[in-house]
């Protein structure tokens, strides 16, 4: 099903419920003015029979005589056909005017009929004319009589059907120009998305930094705008993360493989003793093993990634985790006359993955003292902090992290310093992944200190 | 050296190879028949599945991934046939349901690709071994003697003093003296952890440590660096 346009059914709504208001308000003017009318008939009945009872008489021979040259011009268009009858208090028939003929006017008597002021109801004439029919006891001369006016209700209901037609004359036209009105509408609402289309559909991979223009007259349509930015922006963030990301790996897998082309190919261009050409094996191999642990830790990052990677959780003590963490690393402290003081609170207790935690730590140790000058100090505090959480502090005597670097210390392959760390051997993953372990334990790592004389990294986890 | 426990094979150990990329199975025969293994190599898995069924052998290695035909399945078929010759899987994939589907297959070990030689052949010594207890009290290799129950170690009946961990490593490189050992293989068994660039600088630190224990006051050096593959120590003169 191809969809309708939104402004084609915006249109059509709108004319929709127009017509339907249209519909009830017509209807509406037309009951109420039928109602109108009919209380005005009645305000005339009323006065008629008031008029007509001063022009009754008794003839000599006792019939009801009326004057009625005063009936001849009726003051309302609304009267064009009325009816008097004059009855006696047993039901006989006094008078009936000509209009009336032989068609009687309400039927028999009622018991209290015209008895308290005037009785008015809707009647029909025996012909079937509908009648508004009002009627009064009255004396004459002593006599008690019933008076009976009536009028056609025919003049009403033409009157009423006029107006109707007249007003359902003018609905197509009404219709047809809010048709036009609101289809113009319609498209002038929907312009900052029609804009907003269009400038999204020009944002591709290579460029997200643009944004959507923010329409300022709508807050509706600016705040999907504004989350559609925010949604650029996550997404331009992690699109750039990603290309770093492949730049930096590919730099990272190009420089062992250079060095093992280069080693092989200029190894044979001489004739070698064995020693030399063992020596020369012996560096590719150098390399071979770089490339190979850099996949491996490339893949622990991409299954760690895609959240494929299960925590085995258990409750560890975090001195364990310390003393692990410290006797693993505590030569290379030695060999470079480091002194690490270590202190862990032996209550407290984390629930974790052991191997993955421990990796953090061992990361986190192993830069402190790569970083730290010899004859220096680092600490590794474990304690537990007032709200249940642990806290993992490592501070070296470093150098610190230049200022310029503090954002992207914990990026993939990110080293403060290119040459020298290449030589500590590292890849620069340790950061990051200590970073990733920490979040995956619902965790963070952050760096916490740094100055001149040193940095301190900071991991906190949640409670056991 | 005298005391030195010279690898003697009563018979040559049969080892069939099934991997299909021609230079990483021409590198295993090369390299196993300089261990003195006998090497029959297979392409592929049909080739492989049927040299296993009509040959002895004393071990399978087979490839996962190789064309029509895959190394789990071939060693499922084989074990349902009776053949219960120990397998041990090579493979590029390292997910952990690999592994284990491997093993459910009847596969006694695995060994993820690219794997370092030493620790393959740390593989297949445990695999033929398999069974054979080495219950030893004492190791020694040239002058240098290590007793497990005192934990004591001399050269030239000259005693050294050892950490913990200079120790285990020691016995670890005494048991597989004349073979080299990997990082890898240092990492997991001496270390109990997975290497990282960490554990990499510690094991050169300890390396270097345990030399001067026990090489720097003599003329013929023990222990040696394989550039690029590991350490081993040798008591022969090369």
């Amino acid at each position: 099903m191809r969809p309708t346009s939104l402004r084609r059914r915006l249109t059509w709504w709108y004319v929709g419920l127009l017509a339907a208001i249209m519909v009830v308000f017509v209807s509406g003017t037309a009951i109420v003015m039928y109602w109108q009318l009919y209380a005005q008939l009645d305000r005339h009945a009323v006065q008629d029979l008031e008029t007509v009872e001063g022009l009754l008489s008794f003839t000599p021979s006792g019939v009801v005589n009326v004057a009625e040259d005063y009936h001849t011009h009726p003051e309302s268009r609304l009267v064009q056909e009325r009816y008097l009858q004059v009855l006696a208090p047993d039901g006989r028939v006094l008078y009936r005017n000509d209009r009336l003929g032989a068609r009687t006017l309400g039927g028999d008597l009622t018991s209290h009929e015209g008895i308290n002021g005037y009785s008015d109801r809707s009647d029909r004439l025996s012909d079937g004319t509908g009648v508004l029919l009002v009627s009064r006891r009255h004396e004459m001369a002593g006599r008690p009589i019933i008076l009976r006016v009536g009028y056609a209700t025919r003049p009403l209901w033409v009157h009423v059907g006029e107006w109707i037609g007249a007003a359902f004359l003018m609905v197509p036209i009404v219709l047809a120009l809010a048709a036009l009105a609101g289809y113009r509408l319609g498209q002038r609402a929907l312009q900052p998305i029609t804009d907003i289309a269009d400038r999204a559909e020009r944002i591709t991979a290579d460029r997200l930094h643009d944004r959507l223009p923010i329409p300022d007259s709508d807050a509706e349509l600016a705040h999907l705008a504004r989350v559609f930015n925010g949604l650029l922006a996550r997404l331009e963030g992690s699109f750039d993360q990603l290309r770093r990301f492949t730049s930096d790996a590919s730099h990272e897998l190009r420089t062992p493989l250079a060095s093992i082309r280069s080693v092989g190919e200029v190894s044979l261009e001489k004739e070698q003793t064995p020693a030399q050409y063992r020596n020369v094996i012996g560096s590719m191999l150098e390399e071979v093993n770089r490339l190979t642990s850099l996949v491996e830790a490339l893949l622990a990052v991409a299954r760690g990634d895609s959240n494929r990677l299960e925590l085995n959780r258990r409750a560890i003590p975090v001195s364990e985790l310390v003393r692990e963490a410290t006797s693993l690393l505590e030569v290379l402290a030695e060999e470079k006359s480091q002194q690490l003081v270590v202190y862990a609170d032996d209550s407290a207790t984390v629930v974790g993955d052991r191997v993955l935690l421990r990796q953090a730590l061992v990361n986190l140790i192993h830069n402190a003292i790569r970083y730290s000058p010899e004859s220096s100090t680092i600490q590794v505090r474990a304690t537990a902090q007032p709200s249940g959480a642990i806290m993992l502090r490592v501070a070296d005597n470093g150098p610190g992290i230049p200022s310029e670097h503090r954002d992207r210390v914990f990026d993939r392959f990110y080293r403060v310093e290119e040459a020298r760390s290449r030589e500590g051997g590292g890849a620069g993953l340790g950061l990051s992944i200590a970073k990733w372990a920490a979040e995956a334990h619902g965790g963070t790592l952050a760096l916490a200190g740094n100055s001149e004389h040193g940095a301190v990294f900071e991991m906190q986890l949640p409670s056991a | 050296m005298a005391a030195r426990a010279v690898r003697t094979y009563t018979h040559v150990v049969r080892i069939l190879v099934v991997e299909d990329e021609p230079k990483l199975a021409a590198a295993i025969r090369d390299g196993l028949e300089t261990q003195r293994y006998e090497v029959v190599l297979a392409h592929s898995g049909e080739e492989g599945f049927y040299a296993a069924t009509v040959e002895q052998f004393e071990l399978l290695i087979f490839d996962v991934m190789l064309p029509n035909r895959d190394g789990v399945e071939i060693v499922s078929s084989l074990r349902r046939r009776g053949v219960g010759t120990p397998v041990l899987l090579l493979t590029a994939k390292d997910a952990i349901d690999d592994r284990v589907r491997g093993l459910d297959a009847g596969a006694d070990d695995y060994l993820v690709k690219p794997f370092a030689f030493p620790e393959l052949l740390a593989r297949i010594r445990a695999l033929t071994r398999r069974g054979k207890t080495d219950g030893e009290l004492s190791l020694a290799i040239a002058d240098l003697q290590m007793d497990l129950r005192r934990r004591a170690v001399t050269r030239a009946a000259r005693p050294i003093e050892l950490t913990a961990r200079e120790f285990e490593l020691l016995e670890y490189l005494l048991r597989n003296h004349g073979c080299v050992v990997s990082r890898e293989m240092l990492a997991r068994d001496v270390w109990n952890i997975q290497t990282s660039t960490a554990l990499d600088n510690v094991i050169d630190v300890q390396i270097g440590r345990l030399r001067r224990k026990i090489d720097d006051l003599h003329e013929q050096k023990l222990l040696h660096t394989v550039r690029g593959v590991g350490f081993v120590l040798r008591g022969d003169v090369s």
